[in-house]
């Protein structure tokens, strides 16, 4: 048992960072009440990676994407499903609660943990066309499927992770795709220019048309969906998915004071300015203790890892011993046309990258330094390769001699 | 701790090998290959939880 039978906790945010939040409070006893606003979707917590990958080709159902839950919430778990939290008071520890039916409450707290994540960006000038789509919710992606029986010619805008792996579903499932790319390369804001080639050799290979180096700057529904490029020229479709990114849902932390400059600003274990205030998966911004910067993961694995690792912190506060730092080096794959792209570490700011082959497949491994040091690696179908290079990472960036051998392991 | 995966639904992502290097390793076919022994370490046990709940296609179950 840990805590208090009269503390309370809020834990705003029903995905996957809100879910380990929970769970993680009630493996370790956790005394009190948790009150659970899971956010304006209305359902339980699902698997987001899904949507763009199985869900869209059909593979899983909605049903089958439910994240499980080990054992069913005890009695002290209040689940608040539609329910946003709308303000945070600025002098006292209570949360402004707004319902489905639009009543509003405080609710009062001994630690909030906000895990609110992310939407996807829409500029207001394309939001709410019809046939234009954007993708984050289990909802955004239903009706996208719910297209696809009249086989659309489809663009797609934006080649980050979204976009391109939206393009590459989309294109498995026998639609024609044009993929808009801003910039030459898609992907390359993540993976860099040597992935990003052979990304783009990819989705040539399998038919899809890009447009590179393009910005949309309008767009019109009437029937067709018209999109118009910054040179002048234009396409037309039948179905628009934007992939432009993805902006952070903390607005209802304005004006509380907490630091809001990208995301909700946390010390390295993972509080706030108020220590009973913690962040946890897109939404939170730390100073990672080996990249040695402020940094923010849009990455399943890092929603699961912070999560339980704020309930760690938090519960350390408690027994009054120091929080431990998040250090986890980040993770995350992504599925297109079979292949897996994966991607250890955090590149930002590399100075040197180096190209080898790895896995049966001979596919390009990328290697990314700063400063002489590897600060991420990256490989298609080498798990292995990619996942040794962890270790290697956190050797390095520690400052370990001993990193050389680490990676010979 | 029994711990088994579904191998219609794992797709070789990484998430649980990630979380849990000693008990999950994948192949370069993407194949998962789990430790025929989970160490009685509580740490390690721990990550094998998490990697059960975190597993994006659900393909993890435990029995305890
Ligand atoms: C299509 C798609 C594919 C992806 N594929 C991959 C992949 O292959 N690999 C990978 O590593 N990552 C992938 N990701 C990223 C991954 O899904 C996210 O990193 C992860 O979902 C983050 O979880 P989270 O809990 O931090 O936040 P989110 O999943 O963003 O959830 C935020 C939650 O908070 C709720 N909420 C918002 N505002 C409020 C409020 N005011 N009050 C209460 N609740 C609120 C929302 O309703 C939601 O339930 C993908 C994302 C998308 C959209
Ligand atoms: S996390 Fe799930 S899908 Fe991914 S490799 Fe592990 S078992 Fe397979």
């Amino acid at each position: 048992m840990v805590g208090e039978t009269s503390q309370t906790i809020v834990v705003a945010g029903g995905s996957l960072a809100g879910h380990t939040v929970v769970t993680e409070l009630e493996r370790h006893g956790f005394a009190g009440q948790i009150v659970w606003v899971r956010g304006r979707e209305g359902t339980a917590p699902y698997s987001r990676p899904a949507l763009s990958k199985e869900l869209i080709q059909g593979k899983v159902t909605a049903e089958t994407i439910r994240l499980p839950v080990p054992q069913p919430y005890g009695p002290r778990v209040r689940i608040m499903d539609g329910a946003v939290c709308a303000g945070l008071d600025p002098h006292a520890d209570r949360v402004l609660v707004t319902q489905p039916d639009l009543s509003e409450r405080w609710i009062d707290f001994d630690a909030l943990f906000v895990c609110t994540g992310t939407q996807a960006r829409v500029p207001e000038a394309f939001a709410g066309l019809p046939g234009v789509h954007s993708l984050r919710t289990l909802a955004d992606a239903e009706r996208i499927k719910d297209r696809l029986a009249v086989r659309p010619r489809t663009v797609v805008v934006g080649a980050g992770l979204v976009g391109s792996e939206m393009a590459a579903s989309l294109r498995s499932c026998g639609l024609p795709v044009e993929l808009i790319v801003q910039g030459q390369l898609p992907m390359e804001a993540v993976f860099g220019a040597e992935l990003g080639r052979f990304c783009l050799e990819r989705h040539h290979a399998n038919g899809v048309t890009t447009r590179l180096g393009a910005t949309v700057t309008a767009l019109t529904a009437e029937g067709p969906v018209t999109l118009t490029y910054d040179d002048g020229e234009s396409s037309t479709a039948d179905m628009v998915v934007l992939g432009l990114g993805a902006v952070t849902s903390c607005d209802w932390l304005d004006g509380c004071g907490l630091d809001l400059s990208d995301g909700l600003g946390c010390d390295e274990a993972l509080r706030t300015a108020r220590p009973n205030i913690l962040a946890a998966g897109d939404v939170a911004n730390w100073r990672h203790p080996l990249f040695g910067h402020r940094m923010r993961v849009e990455h399943w694995s890092n929603a699961s890892a912070q999560a339980r690792h704020a309930v760690e912190s938090w519960l350390a506060g408690q027994e009054g011993r120091q929080p431990p730092a998040f250090a986890d080096v980040p993770y995350f794959w992504s599925d297109q046309y079979g292949l897996k792209y994966q991607m250890v570490g955090h590149a930002r700011g590399h100075d040197e990258v180096h190209v080898e082959e790895a896995g049966t497949g001979g596919y390009p491994f990328v290697t990314y330094l700063r400063g002489g040091r590897i600060v991420a690696a990256a490989g298609v179908n080498a798990p292995r390769a990619v996942m040794r290079m962890k270790a290697r990472i956190q050797a390095d960036l520690a400052g370990d001699p001993t990193s050389e051998e680490v990676y010979a392991r | 701790m029994k711990l088994s995966v579904d191998r219609t639904l794992c797709d070789g992502n990484g998430v649980c090998m990630g979380i849990a290097p000693d008990v999950f390793d994948i192949d370069d076919d993407l194949n998962l290959h789990i430790a025929d022994e989970i160490p009685d370490d509580p740490a390690v046990q721990a990550q094998v939880r998490q990697s059960v709940t975190s597993c994006p296609v659900l393909a993890l179950t435990l029995e305890e």
